[in-house]
């Protein structure tokens, strides 16, 4: 009882409290930019050709204004905007109108999440696995081999890596399709042959995502693990004759593996920002482009929608994992 | 742990690694340099012959088809490749890819609804400077005082879902547009009509609120305009503004096949009754069956895909381009030889002063400006030397040069500015060109040097590069020089000029902004290079010295009526800094000029001599004036792969122009030829 | 002196050492340039490595082993003060947080958490396009480190926690240390392996994200960092023009700069928890 009432509920309102924050900041920040949305429509129109007769140009603006919803102080815009919050309506889109704000994430969550789940979990899992063994027989030359792999992959610069990936193996070699989330023509359905389409599209963009997400986490996870297993109580273990399996794995992960957790959590929730630059490289659909997009634009109700999202994700993550830490780590107490 | 497990792995990864390694090395010692082959080719040609177009067969010198078979996949996706064109989308990924309606903002229609399966009134091809009849039959008709026009409709076309095309719809269109909020075009309908009516099934009556003698342009494609609407479709409609008009449904010769809910691709199949489109009675069958429009994100992945055949014609940039014919055996340019660019795109870009601020406000301090640039180097940063230099703000394509740049040759070069004390100075070289010519030749670049190819392609003169010159009008102004070389505004502070452009830093007007940095930079100036993604806004309001704006709007196609260039200056769409302006950025006007767009407006645009000496004296005025120096026309680069699709409208063979994201694109359809692979 | 000769026992440090010395005479050597980097044109374009342009030239007409110098200076100085910078406001807030608990703790993290919270990715966007006139390396890197600090807190946090409710804390406590004694001297060592492998990390991240947010167009152009020049080869088709040695040096300079960073971290954090110290340099 003492914890819910001296831990859990100021820890929940300081969930809340963080939640309205970030909205808040990411509602203010986006006007205080001078990209005006108005302007910006316009100018793409003239850009794409519409002829804009300059002496009604004051009537398109005035026209413009009310559709975005864009008319009053930014504090009736701010009350506005949580009014059709709690309704989960995020307004319509600027730059796509009339299309709303739901149906244009609607469309591109699924890409991101399918990708950046499985790779996250994937690289995280494997990273971490393969860098506690490492970690652990640091002094085997295949230890020392696979660290000096993760060297140089790491700093490569993403761009520079998915690209080559892209060029060998889908021009150099072609297995693999230069780009699309599935193929021309091909409807959504959920039968076997688009799902082996979206896979085939899919293995250059996690393949870069694993490789790079892998090699970090695996550097992290050597770095502690040599660390825990310098520790007295690893030594005592050795010295007293309990098996490698069991020193490994109950001994030395265990304890490694908290700060790695909050890190999993982290990258978890940062799903939600969509990865922009594969998105880039591959042509992939995904939340990434459409939110850089939605922000090159002056797209304030697709920026809230997206970011919306993210905070929750994130904040959400963060709790489950404060929550979760005793579990983990016995010696550290709420109370 | 089993030790035997790690090292298995980690042979097998230096295996894999000796692959990797030697497949790079192979493909780096299988590069081609890019070959240009000229031989006799048998090409399929559009020639007038009293007055309906004729299909004729030519023999032209161009690049040949490839022979080479077998390199690609014959199915992508679900569609037969060898019916399939894949183009690329110019405007980038659709964000609403369901919503077809084009009258209420933006809904890309380059991907395929204003290239293939809209058919507007009227076209303008600038490749050809051509008004084609499309949806209309003949120039529209205006009684005496421009205050009634009628149209006359082509008979016997249908709609791709098998209604008849009548004056029913564009009533219905023009009343709708007019009814309600939200489209785009409302305001300028409701500002110019009084009435409209059909007086028969294929005539349709305007009447005017006050004269308006170029009321028809609305419905003159050149890169949109007003569409007619299928009345049978949006009478049902509740809310036409919402609608989503999806299947577009329209009276050009594709109608639509599918499309990407993440807006990646668009796809069009050719309608069955092809010849109740207006192409089709004019043109001929179209050739390809499907067509595809496709966007790439990243220019990397778009040039592998023509190198792969997974695509078959791209826009990209001046290296992308370069990049493509280095590594391709089967592309080709628009040009076949250096310096490739489509360079009759009919804008003029260049430098654009912003004259409501000190010290862009002196006209001598424009000129000086203008005086300082090397026109050469100036090329060579922005374009490599592949672009055509234009010395008015005209860009010099189609007739362009014979009704204007030509004519006025002599003027431009007893054209003087006054230095001081006196003194004159004639600024205008006719040589530019040629030393272009030779910063080509000697990058290792070769191509035909007569007199008229080097006219084509890169312009007949610009402006003297002419450093003393424009010190001396500085000093005149009460400019100095401070210890270090660096030019002090009359008032004694360093003189910072700020550039403004947007972000894409291969766009033609992005390139000008970083070639006159570089050149302000050498005369003494402290310039710099400014992108921002706020600078529409910041133009608008005129926040801003200097940008990438074009000097002038650009005229309809390449026409010779230039009132959409000229009116664009005109005195009563200049606002204050700080309120948005309606007129040209650079907010500059003068008396002369309203004189000259007034007597633009009453001239009857089908006079084509009366007309094209008013355009002559507003060129003549914005030269003097310099509120923005053109600088060379705009130029794309568009690659096209020729092994599914040939006999492209290259500039050897320009029967139509070349963009696949223009309206006339559909004109091209008929004349393309599969190669059987 | 010892320390040194200690540290340079271990080939890791001896390496990077080198490799860093060597990045920074190049970074040196950018004062000795014979050419402005902000001007194009001064020399031919795309011409090859050769004697008279070590690293050949690239398509603005600019010597690139010059503009290497420039860039690997004014990347160093960004990762530097992105790095330090957030390093220390990370440790101050770890610290305290952890050891404090109770509602500094509360507050501290809230505010971390919000940083976290917000998608970095977009105020980096938005703050890029405000402050993109006036971008110098101070503001970029003051940027980064802005954004560095609130994972690292976190993680120092946790150690923190973990610290406080072992035995010797309460038995310096009873024994009447101080608490910034405690921290400083107590926890520090435990703490120091992070603190490492975060400024590594963070560094390397600092200049990571200075690639990306260049390679996006937000970062000015004219500045020349290892991030721009491969922005500028990329945006001219380097790669497939097979142009390598222009794509080639800013990445060869970035993983040679990274390795030698990471390498470091390592020796030194190695040297300085006494028992792997122990191990490697032997008993003294």
């Amino acid at each position: 009882m003492a914890f819910i009432r001296r831990y859990l509920i100021p820890r929940l309102i300081q969930y809340f409290l963080v939640i309205f924050l970030g909205i808040t900041a990411v509602f203010f920040i986006p006007r205080l930019i001078p990209n005006d949305p108005v302007q910006r429509t316009l100018q793409e129109m003239k850009a794409r050709g519409s002829f804009l007769d300059p002496g009604t140009m004051d009537e398109i603006i005035a026209d413009l204004t009310e559709m975005y919803g864009l008319e009053g102080s930014w504090g009736e815009q701010y009350l506005a905007f949580w009014g059709r919050f709690v309704r989960g309506d995020f307004g319509v889109s600027f730059f796509q109108f009339p299309t709303p704000v739901n149906k244009l994430i609607g469309i591109a969550l699924p890409w991101t999440l399918g990708l950046l789940l499985v790779t996250t979990l994937l690289s995280w899992t494997l990273g971490n696995i393969i860098g506690g063994l490492a970690g652990y027989f640091s002094r085997r030359g295949w230890s020392h081999a696979l660290d000096t792999v993760a060297m140089i992959v790491r700093p490569l610069p993403y761009y520079i890596f998915a690209f080559a990936l892209l060029l060998l193996l889908a021009y150099v070699v072609r297995w693999f399709p230069v780009s699309g989330g599935y193929g021309l023509g091909r409807t959504v359905a959920l039968n076997w042959g688009f799902i082996k389409d979206v896979l085939w599209h899919s293995v250059l963009p996690a393949l870069s995502l694993i490789i790079l997400g892998g090699a970090v986490n695996f550097q992290t996870m050597k770095l502690i693990v040599q660390n825990v297993n310098a520790e007295n109580f690893v030594q005592y273990a050795k010295l007293g004759g309990v098996t490698e399996d069991r020193i490994v794995s109950k001994y030395v992960i265990r304890n490694a593996l908290l700060p790695q957790i909050t890190g999993l959590a982290l990258s978890l929730g940062q799903i939600f920002s969509g990865a922009l630059i594969t998105e880039i490289v591959f042509s992939y659909p995904g939340l990434g482009s459409l939110l850089y997009h939605a922000i090159v634009n002056g797209d304030y109700n697709l920026i809230m929608g997206i970011t919306v999202f993210s905070i929750f994700a994130i904040t959400t993550a963060i709790l489950i994992v404060d929550l979760l830490y005793p579990i983990f780590d016995p010696r550290v107490r709420y109370t | 742990m089993k030790a035997g497990k790690k090292t298995f792995s980690r042979r097998e990864f230096l295996q894999g690694a000796a692959l990797v390694a030697t497949a790079m090395v192979a493909n780096a010692c299988t590069t081609p340099t890019p070959e240009v082959v000229r031989e006799e080719v048998e090409v399929t040609r559009l020639v007038e012959v009293a007055g309906t177009p004729v299909v004729e067969q030519v023999v032209v010198t161009a690049t040949p088809p490839p022979v080479v078979k077998g390199e690609a996949p014959a199915v992508l996706g679900v569609l037969p490749r060898s019916e399939t064109l894949i183009a690329d989308i110019l405007t980038g990924r659709v964000g609403s890819p369901s919503n077809f309606n084009e009258w209420v903002g933006w809904k890309n229609r380059d991907r395929g609804m204003q290239t293939l399966a809209n058919e507007p009134l009227w076209t303008v091809d600038f490749a050809t400077g051509e008004i084609i009849n499309g949806s209309a039959d003949g120039d529209p008709i205006y009684n005496d005082d421009f205050t009634e026009m009628t149209i006359k409709l082509r008979q016997g076309t249908t709609w791709s879902d098998g209604e008849p095309f009548t004056s029913a719809d564009l009533v219905f269109t023009v009343e709708t547009l007019m009814k309600y909020e939200g489209f785009n075009a409302t305001s300028f309908f409701n500002e110019n009509v009084d009435t409209v009516s059909a007086t028969d099934d294929y005539t349709v009556v305007f009447k005017l609120k006050q004269p308006n003698s170029r009321f028809h342009t609305t419905f003159l494609d050149r890169w949109g305009c007003t569409w007619v609407m299928p009345k049978h479709i949006f009478e049902k409609v509740e809310d036409p503004v919402t609608f989503e008009f999806n299947p577009f449904v329209g009276t050009g010769p594709y109608k639509l096949h599918s499309f990407d809910p993440a807006g990646f691709w668009t796809i069009w199949e050719k309608r069955e009754d092809w010849d109740k489109s207006p192409t089709g009675i004019l043109f001929g069958e179209p050739v390809p069956k499907y067509i595809v429009y496709q966007n790439f994100a990243n220019e990397g992945a778009k040039i592998l895909a023509q190198l792969t055949h997974q695509a078959d014609v791209v826009n990209l940039s001046s290296d992308g381009l370069k990049a493509l014919l280095a590594q391709s055996k089967t592309s080709r340019a628009y040009q076949p030889t250096f310096p490739w660019v489509v360079n009759n795109d009919p804008c003029i870009t260049g430098i654009t002063y912003n004259t409501a601020r000190p010290p862009f406000d002196n006209v001598d301090v424009r000129w000086a400006l203008t005086l300082a640039i090397d026109i050469v180097d100036y090329l060579a940063i922005a374009m490599d030397g592949t672009a055509t230099m234009s010395p008015v703000h005209v860009p010099h394509l189609g007739a362009y040069p014979k009704d204007y740049i030509e004519p006025m040759q002599d003027w431009l070069k007893e054209l003087t500015v006054d230095v001081g004390n006196g003194e004159t100075f004639a600024v205008y070289d006719p040589d530019a060109p040629k030393r272009v010519v030779e910063y080509a030749k000697g990058r290792g670049y070769t191509f035909p040097e007569d007199p008229e190819s080097v006219a084509k392609a890169f312009g007949l003169g610009w402006y003297k590069y002419a450093p003393d010159i424009a010190e001396k009008l500085l000093v005149k102004n009460g400019f100095t020089r401070d210890a270090d070389g660096k030019w002090l505004l009359p008032d004694g502070k360093p003189w910072k000029i700020a550039f403004m452009t947007e972000t894409d830093m291969t766009h033609p007007g992005v390139r000008n902004g970083m070639a006159a940095v570089q050149q302000w930079k050498k005369f003494g100036i402290d310039a710099e290079h400014y992108p921002t993604e706020a600078q529409a806004n910041l133009i608008s309001i005129g926040d801003f010295d200097v940008s990438q704006s074009w000097p002038a709007q650009e005229p309809w196609g390449a026409g010779p009526d230039l009132y959409r260039v000229l009116n664009y200056y005109n005195s009563e769409y200049v606002k204050p800094l700080g309120d948005t302006t309606n007129g040209h950025p650079s907010r500059w006007s003068s008396p002369e000029m309203d004189a000259i767009i007034k007597r633009l407006r009453e001239t009857d645009p089908t006079d084509y001599a009366a007309v094209v000496a008013v355009g002559t004296e507003g060129l003549k005025e914005a030269v003097r004036q310099m509120p923005g120096t053109p600088t060379f026309g705009y130029v794309g680069f568009v690659g096209w792969d020729q092994y599914y699709w040939t006999n492209w409208p290259g500039s050897e063979n320009a029967y139509t122009q070349p963009y696949t994201h223009w309206g006339p694109f559909k004109y091209m359809t008929p004349f393309l030829k599969p190669t059987g692979a | 002196m010892k320390v040194l000769r200690d540290l340079f026992k271990d080939y890791r440090f001896a390496l990077s050492f080198c490799v860093l010395v060597v990045l920074v005479i190049m970074a040196l050597l950018s004062f000795f340039s014979p050419y402005d980097p902000t001007l194009w044109g001064v020399v031919p374009r795309d011409l090859e490595p050769s004697w008279e342009h070590w690293l050949g030239t690239d398509s603005n007409g600019q010597d690139i082993f010059w503009q290497a110098t420039f860039a690997v200076r004014n990347s160093l100085i960004i990762s530097l003060i992105a790095g330090l910078v957030s390093r220390l406001i990370a440790i101050i807030v770890g610290m305290i947080a952890g050891y404090k608990g109770g509602t500094t703790d509360r507050v501290l993290m809230f505010i971390s958490d919000s940083l976290l919270v917000i998608p970095l990715f977009l105020i980096m966007v938005m703050l890029s396009m405000l402050v993109r006139q006036f971008m110098n390396l101070a503001v970029l890197g003051l940027m980064l480190s802005i954004f560095g600090w609130a994972w690292d807190a976190r993680l120092i946090r946790s150690v923190i926690l973990s610290l406080r409710e072992r035995e010797f804390t309460q038995t310096a406590i009873l024994s009447g240390t101080g608490t910034l004694r405690l921290v400083l001297n107590e926890y520090m060592p435990f703490a120091m392996p992070l603190i490492f492998s975060t400024l590594i990390n963070n560094m390397s991240w600092a200049i990571g994200l200075e690639i990306t947010l260049a390679i996006l167009g937000l970062v000015k152009m004219s500045i020349p960092t290892l991030g721009t020049m491969l922005n500028w080869a990329i945006t001219y088709q380097a790669i497939l023009l097979m142009r390598w040695w222009w794509v080639g040096t800013p990445v060869v300079l970035s993983v040679f700069l990274f390795i030698a960073l990471y390498w470091m971290s390592v020796s030194i954090s190695e040297y300085l928890d006494p028992r792997t110290r122990i191990q490697r340099v032997g008993a003294q």
